[in-house]
């Protein structure tokens, strides 16, 4: 068994044995849905209903519908596509980069993060989808042998690039963190009384038996998909980002986006996460799993991508000033001072000065603070898409045609839609999935449960 | 009698042999009924079980679902007997003649399957150059308000009931008067004067726009009633006080493409034009010098013109900018002597004596001037019209007849008119549509359309030009003058035609009709030529002009003057319910559907109103307040308006009381249905300010010097193409230089002109070879390639295209022709607002600043409030015209971004747009550095939101779609295609001939339309085309030529004839 040095925190609270473990998570899905949990997702229901609904017009009556016009072309649809997009890679930079750095504490965290992942990926491949003209048509990007003579995609775009990316990282994602359910849904299973919940977490867990070559397959298959899916953290945010970075608009042209654009999505990802554990921990009571500790580790990969985020922000503006190129530094002159220079600053305050809160220990290990703070960053980096996409084309290269964007009802109405999508889904996933990956948490207990802890320093 | 008759197929059958016999058996199946088939042991051998049966019922559901969904199918019906002229896919040209009261010219009508599609110059045998306006107003064809038929009080009738009706009116006691507006018909003339003088009936005539003062000028100055012919292709300097010859005034449409012969810099000389000017015009626009007057200061800037040529020194109250600008244009005019011209767009008898007296003491008169030419145009009798209102509010006139003219909309006094008619016994109106005089008369006897009619007109004294019909009469209409000849019963039941060819040729007879060769030559060409055309130049008389200048200096104005004008677009208000135009921005302020008070920035400070005009920044509202009539409009900042005045548009407010003259003319809501006002009725497009102008000796003044403005605190929206209305000091884009730096450097061989220096990009190699890398180290963007070269450089065709930003003048003729040629959807006031216009073809008009990065670095301003001040335009600002559509770059930075290929080069440099491939990500509109993209966010030929003005969403007007270009679905990218459907015709008839394309033998529409020859298109891989000479000439250039993306459009610097200080 593994040993873990005294003097580093415990990872479990309290005194907790292995069956403590799999009460705590699987007593929530036997036992009936709390009141708070039904008021949520009616409240979550009703406004992805409504999402749903302005999706619906959207897709009856035209992409008119939104605030866009001839200059700008994309405004919240793309900012809402790379938002959630970026909101989905802390799952996985969590089961699989921790992973193979060995980093016990992901356990605790993992598998709502990926959960929140799929769901976040989910929600952005909405946008691509509904802010085509012609969504009827958009299995075209597809390279798929057709009947229209040789007709084939344009692998010289980056939209296809995205195609790829986008697909394979959900379809990664997916296998990766179904894998990791499946011994948890044989616990389940094997302590549901009710025959049906019995048999459909029967057939979800494909006939686990928790054997020896069950687990050492378990433990190889997570390890390569791991590998599988640790470039792909990297990949999909560096082809988001070249969505911009291949063009040539002012403000978009920009060889920094890749790195720029994956701590952003990983600083984002990760504001995010603690957005939903703080509730979920409370809601759950699993405050001995999730704790201070796992918050605290958190919000340092918070300051130092917040911090690389911060660093990529005046790069941009240093190097657009060094070009001496007319339009790129009007574009950032623009940025700052232009009609839009409120979105800039709020992107300012809150993705470089707000994490910098986190270099003192208290607010770092403050809940309140934390998810304050958290919500701070989600709100900032939704502003940084805006600003780098609504701010680089409304004035770029002819002064004639520069213009402004104004949101329309249906452009707030899809993006809080998809809010209202993603919860519905996500408190779904806490009341019938298991929560926290209990069978890897069972490993680390004697490791870094706290009364195990107490028990090896006796000795 | 039994039928013993017998019919036979072949001779099997009549000789009954076996083979036949057995033949004819099985000719039918064996009829077997559902008992017998269900019967037959047979069926339970075979293998049709209830999957199959499934399987083949889910076939057929989804088959037949499938079928469901496909596009409607529209049937097209074949012609039973083909017309020998009409081959389906082939366009026919024909000659006519336009003449709407307005504006004169020769053109060329498009027709496809006999339908009129495209009005384009006729340039070979015809004279003038299409404008905006005459381009658009093949619309009004198929505009679903005229009239099917003559009406009696609102209800159809037939024919002879409005004949007899007439007659019996003419009979009663009591005045007569057919009232009209300058007839230029001969024929029509004739009719008439039969009617005079057998039906005892008056003739009054007079104009929307009165010019009367110009022949009163000329009858006192010259002794010939006449209107002053100017001839810009002879003038070296011309001055213009507050006449838009380039845009609406007078003769404008022969006047842009004269004027451009001049201000062809290569040619070594430039002439020069100074303007005096209250509103910016688009003439102003393009003025070499400026200067802003007031309305009541246009006569003393002549008086003081014409002290400044012939040395008197008097004094006047002109500023000092106005005098130092009389002094330098005085010092032009002189140098020029007889090539000198002054022209004064002021309808006042003062001023317009002035400028003959400077015409003559130049001794331009013969050369630039020239009286006794045209005999046309605006012949009206402002003082014979105010008399027939007179007589009719006294109840001393029995009948009028109304043709071709809409007093109770565009009358001074329109009201008194309008009381007046009530007390007409009898009044019929010729109009084609109930406007607003035809729908206060008791009749209405519809004309037909120019297009549907024949006509004769003569402007010169030279020449009959001919309107021939392109298409047989819609509806139940009869020529006016068929009318007027059947009301004095003299039409002896000969058509129209008859008629007019016997104005000719008395003995016509109706035989000759195809064997008159002259005739038929006249027809074919749009004219006929008679005498030899030598014009006298009259001598001056007027020598005493004492009196006009006491008269003109005693002008004094009040807080705020107004000068009335016509905008570019718009006109006089004859085509209101033409969405085209009303959605072509107008070249200054580039403002849709609207007209709307033009003030200067310092006045809007001033009174604290909106200054800058967005799309959610509506305009602020005034009260502008005339003697004791006022009207609430919105303020737009105009760059160039004379602080202490303000203009407003005529034109506009067209079917005020809800007369039915087409849809387009009222506003419609973001609903798609009709705005209302309170007491539910359709609000114009608009307000109209005939109102406004003012009789004065006689005559219409459209100024007034003395108006209250008041702020009111209300808000109206304003739908702007162009918000933005300066450059940046982005001088890749724009290239502008003097005359005088162009000629030091004439020679200079293409990009290395200081006025246009290639662009080149640093590198980190040594390139000069000094043994350093540094800044000196450059290459020309050319060097720089990401993507594989298109082979399209001397290979096959390579189509591009040259502008001349010197000879644009903005007149917005290729954006109309554009838009009809490619059946641009036209998207309405409040998409416009937002930004959605889908002009493929749009002109970006510029403003210079007075403020400058370089300006600010001296002021020790900061580069942040530099840009932020170089937003602000100059108040009385220099301005370029730039016409903007896609470039056909070769390095496209679209088509690499379309994730489905649906935008391709072609291999003639075309950058092609495949809309049945679009799948409206819109990354290529976002790609595009020259924003010309435009993306179909609605569904625009069915929503509901374009029904009243989208043309494809009315049943009538969506004829004049043309049938070689694709209706856009929503959802797709579309933009300029360079005409590809005229390219493709254009080969495929070189092609049929086996001869290579010949240069100038396809052109895109804006080009054929741009009567300057500004634009020009070609074949850039044709080593003599003309196209290809002028992209290897010295001015021109790529606009953003250092982001490397190799368009096939080249700019030619803009050459402004100045001192090179002011460059």
């Amino acid at each position: 068994m593994q040993r873990e040095a005294a003097i580093r925190e415990p990872l479990i609270l309290g005194d907790k044995s292995y069956k403590d473990i799999t009460d705590d998570v699987v007593g929530p899905i036997q036992g009936p849905a709390p009141i708070g949990w039904k008021i949520m997702i009616t409240i979550s229901s009703i406004i992805a209903v409504y999402g749903v609904g302005c999706i619906l017009y959207l897709i009856g009556t035209g992409i008119g519908v939104w605030g866009l016009n001839k200059t700008v072309g994309w405004a919240w649809d793309i900012t809402n596509f790379v938002w959630w997009v970026g909101i989905g890679h802390a799952g996985t930079l969590i089961s699989a980069v921790l992973l193979l750095f060995r980093q016990k504490w992901r356990m605790a965290i993992n598998r709502s993060a990926e959960a929140m992942t799929i769901f976040a990926v989910i929600m952005a491949a909405i946008f691509p989808g509904i802010h085509m003209g012609r969504i009827w048509v958009s299995y075209w990007v597809l390279p798929l042998p057709n009947q229209f003579g040789s007709l084939w995609v344009n692998f010289n775009s980056p939209l296809l690039w995205d195609v790829f990316a986008i697909s394979t990282y959900f379809s990664v994602s997916l296998v990766f963190w179904y894998i990791g359910l499946i011994p948890d849904f044989a616990t389940i299973r094997d302590r549901m009384t009710k025959p049906f919940a019995k048999k459909i977490y029967g057939l979800l867990s494909f006939g686990w038996s928790g054997r020896a070559k069950h687990w050492t397959r378990f433990e190889e298959v997570s390890l390569v998909l791991a590998g599988i899916a640790t470039p792909l953290v990297f990949s999909v945010h560096s082809i988001v980002s070249m969505d911009f970075a291949t063009s040539i608009v002012p403000g978009w042209h920009t060889t920094i986006f890749p790195p720029y654009f994956v701590s952003g999505a990983v600083f984002s990802g990760f504001a995010m996460v603690q957005t939903l554990l703080l509730v979920l921990r409370k809601g759950m009571k699993l405050e001995s799993y999730i704790h201070v500790k796992h918050v605290e580790y958190m919000n340092i990969v918070i300051i130092v991508t917040g911090s690389i985020v911060g660093v990529a922000y005046l790069t941009e503006l240093f190097i657009s000033w060094y070009s001496g190129v007319e339009y790129e530094s009007y574009a950032f002159i623009n940025r700052f001072s232009g009609p839009y220079s409120w979105a800039y600053w709020i992107m300012m305050t809150c993705n470089v000065i707000s994490p910098q809160l986190f270099w003192f220990k208290k607010i770092r290990r403050s809940l309140t603070a934390t998810f304050a703070l958290s919500i701070v960053v989600n709100i900032g980096m939704w502003f940084e898409r805006y600003v780098i996409i609504v701010t680089s084309i409304h004035r770029d290269y002819d002064p004639s045609s520069w213009g402004e964007f104004y949101p329309t009802s249906i452009d707030i109405g899809v993006f809080v839609g998809t809010m209202g999508i993603f919860l519905t889904l996500f408190l779904g996933f806490a009341r019938f999935f298991p929560v926290l990956a209990l069978n890897e948490l069972k490993t680390i207990l004697k490791s870094s449960g706290e009364n195990y802890k107490k028990i090896q320093d006796k000795h | 009698m039994a039928n013993t008759k017998r019919y036979w197929s072949g001779l099997d059958e009549l000789h009954e042999t076996e083979a036949f016999k057995t033949i004819q058996e099985h000719e039918f199946p064996e009829t077997k009924s559902v008992d017998e088939f269900l019967s037959d042991d047979r069926l339970e051998s075979t293998h049709t079980g209830r999957r199959d049966f499934l399987k083949f019922m889910g076939f057929s559901l989804t088959a037949a679902t499938l079928a469901a969904c496909e596009t409607p199918v529209i049937k097209s019906i074949p012609y039973t007997n083909k017309p020998e002229e009409v081959t389906p896919g082939v366009a026919n040209h024909y000659a006519s003649t336009y003449y709407d009261g307005q504006d004169f010219i020769n053109v060329l009508v498009k027709t496809r399957e006999g339908r009129p599609i495209f009005v384009k110059s006729n340039g070979r045998t015809g004279i003038g150059r299409v404008n905006a306006r005459v381009n658009a107003s093949v619309m009004s064809l198929y505009d679903s308000a005229r009239l099917e038929g003559p009406t009696k009080e609102g209800e159809s009738c037939s024919w002879a009931t409005i004949d007899a009706a007439v007659k019996g009116g003419l009979e009663v006691a009591g005045r007569n008067v057919l009232l009209t507006n300058t007839i230029m018909s001969p024929s029509i003339l004739r009719s008439i004067e039969t009617l005079k003088a057998t039906s005892n009936v008056e003739h009054v005539s007079y104009d929307a726009v009165d010019y009367g003062a110009f022949r009163a000028a000329a009858i006192v100055d010259f002794g010939i009633n006449s209107l002053p012919s100017y001839q810009f292709d002879m003038a070296e300097t011309v001055v213009t006080i507050g006449a838009d010859f380039l845009g609406t005034f007078a003769d404008s449409i022969f006047y842009a493409e004269r004027w451009a012969k001049t201000r062809r810099p290569e040619n070594g000389s430039m002439s020069r034009l100074h303007a005096f000017e209250t509103n910016m015009s688009l003439t102003g626009s393009n003025a070499d010098y400026r200067t802003m007057v007031k309305p009541s200061e246009q006569g003393k800037v002549a008086a003081a013109l014409l002290s400044a040529i012939s040395g008197n020194s008097a004094t006047n109250t002109l500023s000092e900018v106005a005098n130092a600008a009389i002094q330098s244009a005085a010092t032009d005019l002189k140098k020029a002597g007889t090539k000198g011209l002054v022209l004064a767009g002021s309808n006042d008898l003062h001023t317009q004596r002035l400028v003959n007296a400077i015409n003559a003491a130049l001794g331009a008169v013969g050369t630039t001037v020239l009286f006794d030419h045209e005999k046309g145009l605006f012949q009206g009798d402002q003082a014979a019209f105010q008399q027939l209102l007179k007589d009719m509010n006294a109840g001393k006139v029995s009948t009028l007849i109304v043709s071709d003219c809409n007093p109770a909309y565009d009358a001074v006094n329109a009201e008194e008119f309008i009381a007046g008619l009530a007390k007409v016994k009898t009044s019929v109106s010729t109009a084609m549509v109930a406007d607003e005089t035809a729908s206060r008369c008791g009749m209405i006897a519809p004309n037909h359309h120019w297009l549907e009619s024949w006509s004769d007109l003569q402007i010169e004294k030279n020449r009959i030009d001919l309107v021939q019909p392109t298409i047989a009469p819609l509806f139940d209409t009869r020529a006016s003058g068929l009318s007027f000849l059947t009301w004095c019963n003299a039409d002896a039941g000969m058509d129209w035609y008859t008629y007019l060819r016997s104005t000719y040729n008395g003995s016509y007879a109706a035989e000759a009709m195809y064997t008159d060769r002259e005739w038929n030559e006249a027809v074919h060409n749009g004219h006929m030529v008679m005498g030899d055309g030598v014009t006298e130049t009259p001598a001056y008389t007027g020598a005493d002009v004492s009196a006009a200048i006491l008269n003109v200096n005693k002008r004094t104005g009040g807080s705020f003057e107004l000068a009335l004008y016509q905008k570019t677009t718009m006109g006089v208000g004859q085509h209101a319910a033409n969405p085209i135009l009303q959605e072509t921005p107008d070249p200054i302020t580039k403002v849709t559907w609207d007209n709307y008070v033009t003030m200067s920035h310092s006045d809007i400070d001033a009174m604290g109103l909106n200054g800058f005009i967005g799309q959610e920044a509506p305009a602020s509202v005034v009260n502008v307040v005339v003697g004791d009539t006022s009207m609430e409009l919105p303020v737009f900042p105009t760059p160039g308006q004379a602080p202490g005045t303000i203009g407003l548009a005529l034109g506009y407010g067209r079917g005020a009381n809800g007369e039915n003259i087409g849809k387009a003319a009222f506003q419609s809501g973001e609903s798609g249905s009709f705005d209302t006002d309170a007491e539910g009725n359709l609000i114009p497009v608009g307000a109209n300010a005939f109102g406004w102008a003012r009789l004065n000796e006689g005559l219409v003044d459209y100024t007034q010097y003395d108006v209250r403005v008041e702020a009111t605190g209300g808000t109206y929206p304003l739908a702007c193409t162009q918000i933005q209305n300066t450059f940046m000091g982005r001088e890749s884009i724009v290239k502008e230089t003097d005359f005088t730096s162009y000629f030091s450097e004439r020679d200079a061989k293409k990009g290395s002109a200081s006025w246009n220096k290639l662009i080149t990009l640093g590198v980190h190699e040594d390139v000069n070879a000094d043994g350093t890398i540094d800044a000196l180290d450059n290459k020309p963007t050319a060097a720089f390639d990401l993507w594989h070269e298109h082979a399209v450089e001397d290979v096959g065709h390579r189509w591009g295209m040259t502008i001349d930003l010197t000879t644009c003048t903005g007149c917005s003729g290729c954006v109309t022709a554009c838009h009809i040629e490619n059946n641009v959807p036209v998207v309405g006031k409040d998409e416009v607002r937002r930004h959605r216009d889908m002009h493929w073809m749009r002109i970006d008009r510029f403003f210079a600043s007075d403020y400058s990065l370089k300006k600010g670095e001296e002021e020790g301003t900061g580069v942040i409030e530099s840009y932020r001040r170089m937003e602000d335009p100059a108040l009385n600002p220099q301005t370029v015209h730039m016409p903007m559509m896609c470039q056909h770059c070769n390095h496209a930075p679209c088509e690499t971004v379309c994730p489905v290929a649906a935008t391709t080069h072609s291999n003639e440099g075309l950058n092609q747009m495949t809309y049945n491939r679009c799948i409206g990500t819109r990354y290529c509109a976002n790609n595009c550095p020259y924003k010309v993209r435009r993306f179909n966010w609605f569904n625009y030929p069915g929503y509901k939101k374009f029904g009243n003005f989208n043309p494809a969403q009315d049943s009538l007007m969506r004829m004049v779609l043309n049938p070689d270009v694709t209706v856009r679905s929503r959802g797709v990218m579309e933009k300029c295609s360079m005409c590809v459907q005229r390219i493709q015709s254009g080969k495929l008839e070189a092609k049929k001939d086996g001869t290579p394309v010949a240069d100038g033998s396809i052109v895109t529409a804006c080009a054929e339309a741009c009567p300057t020859n500004a634009i020009s298109f070609g074949d850039l891989n044709d080593k003599g085309s003309n196209v290809q000479s002028i992209s290897q000439n010295n001015r021109a250039y790529h606009a953003l030529e250092e982001i490397g993306v190799k368009p096939n459009i080249f700019y030619m610097t803009k050459v402004r004839n100045v001192e090179p200080t002011q460059a």
